[in-house]
């Protein structure tokens, strides 16, 4: 295999028909937290979270009920593996697609806490998730008129950058931004990581970074500045 | 720089940029509305038109892969509707304090079909199905059964039948996805998992629309 992909060498590829996934140094080191993240996630107990008091040395441990937290935790999980799925894929549409999946279940994470301010952000971030869908899609659909094909491996060897590719990794960047760049905001507008027995709710934190970042790699796959 | 090979017509090619203008402007419409509304309700409905915006930039494309593009972006376009009117609902619940069921009330039938012909009916629509098989086989077989399913309610329902049902139907989902794995990762045996996919997902639509009988009996129950 001799595809060098910004400079580090392609380690290997899954091929599934026409969705292929492949690992470079770079996004197999991205994958690897991701995946590590989730698993954490799976396996902790966070029901039980100690608090020090404030002007004693006493601990203070709150304990919350297991059944609570059941849902909220499947779609951190589910988050993660997403996450851990748009790292190393190949094709720009299942990138699109992962990105989505990611934005669906922050959209349920939020939207689990039953009070109206917290559903209120759930509500207004749902909103700016499929508002973000056109940008998000159309781009990947203006890049695939303009070069022929979604395969990242088959971008990355073309020579040339058409003005087409440059608005189409605009509005794909418009689009992530809008589906998982703003979960953060919304999620700490609810107040949600304070809440006892939920720390795993940070998934929302890492997926969103990572995605940003794998973003960046893609655009400049696509637009070569280099 | 144009990709597209030689036996296109010059008119299909000339119509890629009115498409993804009028995509571009379906988008600003919708955003312009959503600016200006201020019920959430009409809101949603706005942010929907967005979305088809969406899909004109997909479809405009017009390749075969964009028309197996223009399905998951429509799914995905569904789930978040789904999912923001859940949240809606829920938000406007808790400030009421009011509950409202997803069906709310029990129906009532009042058709003579249902009395007199429901079995013949029935074997029609499902041999029809069978002979289509696939999604579109499953839906009309489907029908086939959700009609005897009604009518056999208007007379006394047999119960325990159903709970089988939506257990066979999760079987066959289970073959509609094996049949996808053996076509990506055998592609040699494409037929085997074309046929796999095809009767599971034949076999699930039938008994989908059989789960919904049984939440329909539910129903009755509570009445």
């Amino acid at each position: 295999m001799d595809i060098t992909i910004l400079g580090s060498q392609i380690i290997g590829i899954i091929p599934l028909g026409d969705i292929v996934f492949y690992f470079t140094q770079f996004n197999l080191f991205m994958f690897a937290t991701a995946l590590a993240f989730t698993a954490i996630v799976a396996i902790s107990k966070t029901e039980t979270q100690v608090e020090a008091e404030f002007g004693k040395l006493g601990d203070r441990a709150v304990t919350v009920a297991k059944k609570e937290f059941k849902i909220r935790r499947f779609l951190a999980i589910i988050c993660g593996l997403a996450t851990a799925g748009a790292m190393i894929t190949g094709d720009l549409f299942d990138f699109t697609l992962f990105v989505c999946l990611t934005g669906i279940v922050n959209i349920g994470i939020v939207g689990a806490v039953r009070q109206v301010d917290v559903l209120d952000a759930a509500y207004q971030y749902g909103l700016i998730a499929m508002m973000a869908s056109l940008p998000l899609f159309g781009g990947a659909a203006l890049i695939l008129a303009a070069t022929g094909t979604l395969s990242l491996l088959e971008i990355n060897s073309l020579t040339y950058t058409t003005p087409m590719m440059i608005l189409g990794s605009i509005l794909l960047f418009l689009g992530v931004a809008g589906e998982t760049g703003v979960a953060p905001f919304f999620a700490t507008k609810a107040e949600m990581f304070r809440t006892p027995g939920s720390p795993f709710l940070l998934i929302i934190h890492l997926s969103s970074l990572l995605i940003l970042v794998r973003l960046i790699e893609i655009l400049l796959m696509i637009n070569k500045p280099f | 720089m144009i990709l597209v090979p030689d036996v296109v017509s010059p008119i299909v090619v000339g119509l890629y940029a009115p498409a993804i203008i009028v995509g571009i402007l379906v988008g600003l419409i919708g955003l312009f509305g959503i600016s200006v509304e201020k019920n959430d309700l009409h809101v949603l409905i706005l942010t929907d038109i967005v979305g088809i915006g969406m899909l004109i930039f997909v479809a405009a494309v017009g390749t075969d892969l964009a028309e197996s593009l223009i399905l998951p972006g429509l799914v995905v376009e569904l789930a978040e509707i789904l999912a923001i009117s859940e949240i809606l609902m829920s938000r406007e619940m808790r400030k009421s304090g009011k509950t409202v069921e997803l069906l709310p009330t029990p129906l009532h039938y009042n058709l003579e079909i249902l009395q007199t012909a429901p079995v013949f009916l029935a074997i029609i629509l499902i041999a029809y199905g069978a002979f289509l098989s696939g999604f579109t086989g499953g839906a009309i077989a489907g029908a086939g059964i959700l009609f005897y399913v009604m009518s056999i309610k208007v007379r006394g329902v047999p119960s325990g039948v159903w709970e089988g049902l939506a257990g066979v139907s999760g079987m066959a989902w289970c073959l509609w996805l094996v049949g996808f794995l053996v076509l990506f990762v055998f592609p040699q045996y494409w037929l085997l998992g074309l046929m796999l996919a095809a009767f599971g997902v034949f076999i699930k639509v039938v008994f989908k629309v059989g789960i919904i009988g049984v939440m329909n009996r539910e129903e009755f129950k509570k009445e």
